[in-house]
């Protein structure tokens, strides 16, 4: 049987990811020095981790060519897909926002109303909650431009410590809700190599518990 | 404008040569099997009315309907489901019968996925339908002949099996909103621990809460009773005993480590109320087979009865028997028979002759013998013979000319 793969999220989470392994005891030297390798082996062979972008931690999870993967809830709640969301590892802490120019009143008038984001299907969800009509339109790169050149009335983002949208004359109008880093299991592989799955899931759980400063609130 | 003659719509492709020699002989196998066990084959339409599948009672999205109106301006859809125009079918044409009926398929499913992700839209099911009987002995025999279907097609499976029941009686605890009641769904149907957490907080401590917060967690092998036990009281306690009798059952059919149990196993289709179950296949991230009891859902059809039944996906057992034989060769005819001008009746009659004794034989159409030799060559074919006042036999060597 091939060595338990997991795919974990590229940038970001990268780093964290690989020091909550790191600390629940499994060897990542070689993600360490990973050149430009892509699959690498971890625990000294007795996994395999695969580095991708976050939406595609998803499709190989789900398509079973990965068993499992560390991906952030901003990508499984845009991006949805059937498997299993076992732990929040708790790093990788931000929220998702609607945010506006200051001094604006989003909600006030009758007239349609544009926002543009990075991730459409939040958004879309979002606002079908509140049954709002919206415009909405997506922006590949920062969304904090489609306001202050006038393409929106208002974005919906990852918002960190919001330093990028005071110093863009935005604020926030709502928080939509928490996100963080998640551990995901595919389906199918929990049926077959549920012994495996589970000793990692709960190594990571106690070292995820242990060394993550930055806890509570989950969504 | 676009054109699109020369690809298939997304989700769809063709299927070729061995694919469809595979596909053919999963469907026999499962229709031998099926039949074998007295269920009767049903061919159901294409096309159906949007209402059949109303979103409301099915647990489909109206999102995954292709849809399209026929000439009153009402609304059908390609059918997205086979379980639904059965339970039509029971409760209106076969109303009558002496039940418990039996009844099999073998036809295609259409659903619209989101765009690229590599979902095929139209999927061939196979499957079964049990209607109008409840009970162990039921859901017994429909779990029996899921895993033969299993065992014939593809031996290194592994079955899970659960009961909607748990979750039903232990969502009744909870405040009665659809949209509330959905996000609890979600979180014990993706294990997210987390979340069913957040959703159940500040709903005290009650021992139903205490259920539903174990109720993903409870999956596993044949401990999982033990463990689920504290947990179930009254009505539960009823169910969790019967289906732990049927687990115990089918790990008599030699299933042993192949089988689990899942209590936290809700189906996505929300019409079931029994035993539900799921069917894995190793590098095969989806579920292959579902299944499970829907004793309310002919009521919407105006004729109650119980009824159990599952569905296997056909496609996905042909990729893996593909897989498993890995890459042959096409096959080709074993003869190539070339008649000569006038001897186009004799030719056709010495082919019928062939093909009698079992090989598999090509009539030439190329106007000359020459032709007929290079077409022959260059597909690989190892014999030809040509018909005229006598029958002569050239054979052709290894490889291509």
């Amino acid at each position: 049987m091939r060595p338990l793969r997991i795919a974990l999220t590229k940038g970001r989470l990268e780093e964290k990811a690989v020091s909550l392994f790191e600390r629940a005891g499994y060897d990542c030297s070689a993600l360490r020095n990973k050149g430009r390798r892509l699959i690498l082996p971890l625990a000294g062979g007795e996994m395999e981790a695969v580095l991708c972008k976050a939406p595609d931690v998803i499709t190989y999870v789900e398509h079973g060519v990965c068993d499992a993967g560390v991906v952030g809830k901003d990508t499984i709640l845009e991006k949805g897909g059937t498997f299993y969301e076992m732990l929040d590892l708790g790093f990788g802490r931000c929220r998702f926002a609607l945010a506006g120019p200051k001094g604006t009143d989003f909600f006030s008038g009758y007239s349609a109303r544009t926002v543009a984001s990075k991730y459409p299907n939040v958004a879309a969800n979002y606002f079908a909650g509140k049954a709002m009509d919206v415009r909405i339109i997506k922006i590949e790169g920062s969304v904090e431009l489609a306001p202050l050149l006038g393409l929106a009335d208002a974005i919906v983002d990852l918002v960190e410590t919001g330093t990028t949208l005071r110093e863009n004359g935005l604020q926030v109008i709502e928080t939509l809700c928490s996100v963080s880093a998640r551990f995901i299991v595919g389906a199918s592989s929990l049926k077959f190599r549920r012994q495996e799955i589970e000793a990692l899931a709960s190594r990571l759980e106690r070292a995820a518990q242990a060394g993550g400063p930055e806890r509570k609130a989950q969504s | 404008m676009k054109n699109y003659s020369r690809i298939t719509p997304e989700g769809t492709r063709d299927y070729l040569f061995e694919e469809c020699r595979s596909r053919h002989r999963i469907e026999k196998k499962l229709s031998d099997i099926f039949s074998a066990r007295g269920f009767r084959e049903v061919v159901t339409p294409g096309l159906e009315y949007y209402d059949v599948f109303d979103p409301a009672f099915s647990g489909i999205g109206q999102e995954v309907l292709f849809k399209m109106s026929d000439r009153q301006g009402r609304i059908v859809v390609m059918r997205p489901d086979n379980t639904l125009p059965i339970a039509r079918l029971a409760a209106t044409r076969l109303q009558n019968l002496r039940k418990p009926l039996r009844l099999f398929y073998v036809q295609p499913i259409y659903r619209s996925h989101p765009g690229l992700a590599g979902r095929s839209s139209e999927d061939v099911q196979a499957g079964v339908e049990l209607l109008g009987a409840g009970g162990f002995r039921t859901d017994l025999e429909v779990l029996a002949t899921a895993v033969e279907a299993l065992n014939a097609c593809a031996p290194g499976f592994r079955m899970e099996i659960g009961h909607a029941g748990f979750f039903r009686s232990l969502a009744k605890s909870l405040p009665a909103s659809g949209d509330f009641r959905e996000r609890v769904r979600g979180a014990v149907e993706s294990k997210n621990y987390g979340a069913l957490d957040v959703c159940l907080s500040g709903l005290g401590d009650s021992p139903q809460i205490r259920a539903l917060r174990a109720l993903p967690r409870l999956y596993g092998g044949e401990e999982v009773f033990e463990k689920a036990a504290p947990f179930c009281t009254g009505e539960l306690e009823k169910t969790l005993r019967s289906l732990h009798r049927l687990y115990r059952t089918l790990a008599g059919l030699g299933l042993g480590g192949r089988l689990m149990a899942d209590l936290g196993l809700v189906q996505r289709n929300d019409y079931y109320t029994g035993i539900v179950f799921s069917a894995y296949l190793e590098g095969c991230g989806d579920a292959v087979l579902r299944g499970g009891r829907y004793d309310g859902l002919l009521e919407h059809f105006g004729e109650p009865m119980p009824a159990v039944g599952f569905g296997v996906d056909v496609d996905a057992l042909t990729r893996a028997a593909l897989e498993r034989r890995a890459a042959r060769t096409p096959s080709r005819a074993d003869v190539l028979v070339h008649g000569g001008d006038g001897y186009e009746l004799a030719a056709l009659k010495h082919a019928a002759e062939l093909i009698a004794k079992g090989l598999r034989c090509e009539t030439s159409v190329f106007p000359t013998e020459e032709d007929a030799a290079a077409y022959a060559r260059a597909c690989g074919i190892r014999r030809m013979d040509v018909v005229g006042s006598g029958i002569r036999t050239v054979r052709f060597g290894e490889g291509k000319a």
